[in-house]
């Protein structure tokens, strides 16, 4: 029994296909598996002062100044609607909110996209967080976003406390109780002191 | 040439059911794609819907070539696709060049520039290469083969979904 040109040939195909794909989840697990929730490689360095910087609030248009230390700890999350990974933070942070969670908390959520685009987000869209848009590229600097999300837990005082990437509402919790968390004072710096040598 | 006829059947075959179930893992991300090339007030909401309506066209349109090689209308279909590609490539390199494409959803972080014009016009080249007649013999299937694809491209929508989905879970990197 001869099978016709064209099975023969598809199955390849879809061998070939399966295989890539099965090749690109092979590999996603190691993001799952391979390191911490909160990484290094981007976002501002723990223990850091958190820059201030100006953004425009989406929801009236009007300007405003986001200060770090001003007397009230802040989560801010660098976010983009397109972004499936931040629309699930997003939803984390409308949970943590709904239940009371961010009630002592300034949450600011941050996006170079467009205002139209947060219109086709249905999470964005039903946020009732606040939503600002950066006037210029110094907060990406500042802060280091090289990638969304982005999510920076900075305390009373002003400090990075905490930045990454966060996937579940545990890890945003962890975020939530260091920024509340009251700000520890680093230990005094060590003088050293350079002495002559005896013998010069 | 029969093979490499289709070869490129099947091939575009399995792409279309790629990008569109990696599409359906990602309509948001696609909608803003959309809201690109038809930038309307008020249109908000109706472009996840448009962007579903793509998606599921294309998963439709890569199943019946998949599963009736035999049906010649569908290549024409397939090339029509083809080149709609091609000039939206285009399109989008000249009004949006450097932003994302989302072809294939979170599969792939392509945005329009000139290496994706090329690659949208060599899908068109092996659309209209795949609408070369063949011998009738060499896509005559049985119930049973038709079966056994479509059930191939359901397992391949599957997949290109799910690996769409767990890659869009990284943060994803942000160009100025």
């Amino acid at each position: 029994m001869t099978i016709p040109l064209y099975l023969a040939i598809a199955q390849w195909i879809l061998l070939l296909a399966l295989g890539l794909l099965v090749f690109i989840m092979y590999r996603q697990l190691g993001h799952f598996f391979g390191g911490p929730t909160s990484t290094a490689e981007f976002g501002p360095a723990v223990g850091t002062g958190a820059a201030s910087f100006e953004y425009t609030r989406v929801s009236d248009d009007t300007r405003r100044h986001f200060a770090a230390g001003d007397g009230q700890a802040a989560l801010v999350a660098f976010v983009d609607p397109t972004c499936p990974a931040c629309e699930a933070l997003v939803s984390n942070l409308n949970t943590a909110a709904d239940g009371g969670e961010l009630d002592d908390l300034r949450v600011l959520l941050l996006t170079w996209d467009p205002p139209a685009y947060i219109q086709i987000s249905d999470t964005f869209r039903a946020t009732r967080l606040e939503i600002g848009r950066p006037v210029s590229h110094a907060a990406k600097d500042d802060y280091n976003v090289s990638a969304t999300p982005l999510l920076v837990a900075i305390d009373m005082q002003g400090v990075v406390r905490a930045a990454g990437a966060v996937r579940h509402l545990n890890d945003l919790r962890a975020f939530v109780s260091k920024a509340s968390s009251p700000a520890r004072r680093s230990p005094a710096p060590i003088a050293i002191v350079a002495t002559p040598n005896p013998g010069e | 040439m029969d093979v490499l006829v289709l070869g490129a059947k099947a091939a575009l075959a399995v792409m279309l059911l790629v990008a569109g179930g990696a599409k359906l893992a990602d309509l948001t991300g696609f909608a803003a794609v959309v809201r690109l090339f038809i930038p309307l007030r008020g249109l908000a909401p109706a472009y996840k819907y448009l962007a579903t309506t793509v998606a599921v066209a294309e998963v439709i349109l890569g199943g019946a070539s998949l599963s009736f090689p035999a049906v010649e209308w569908i290549n024409l279909v397939v090339l029509a696709a083809g080149c709609a590609f091609a000039a939206v490539s285009v399109l989008g390199f000249a009004r949006h060049r450097g932003k994302s494409c989302r072809c294939f959803g979170a599969l792939s972080r392509r945005t329009f520039d000139v290496p994706g014009i090329v690659r949208s016009a060599l899908i068109a080249a092996f659309a209209g290469v795949a609408t070369v007649g063949v011998s009738g013999s060499a896509v005559r299937l049985g119930a049973a083969a038709q079966i056994l694809l479509l059930a191939a491209a359901v397992l391949v929508l599957a997949v290109s979904f799910t690996a769409a989905k767990a890659l869009a879970t990284v943060p994803q990197a942000r160009s100025r």
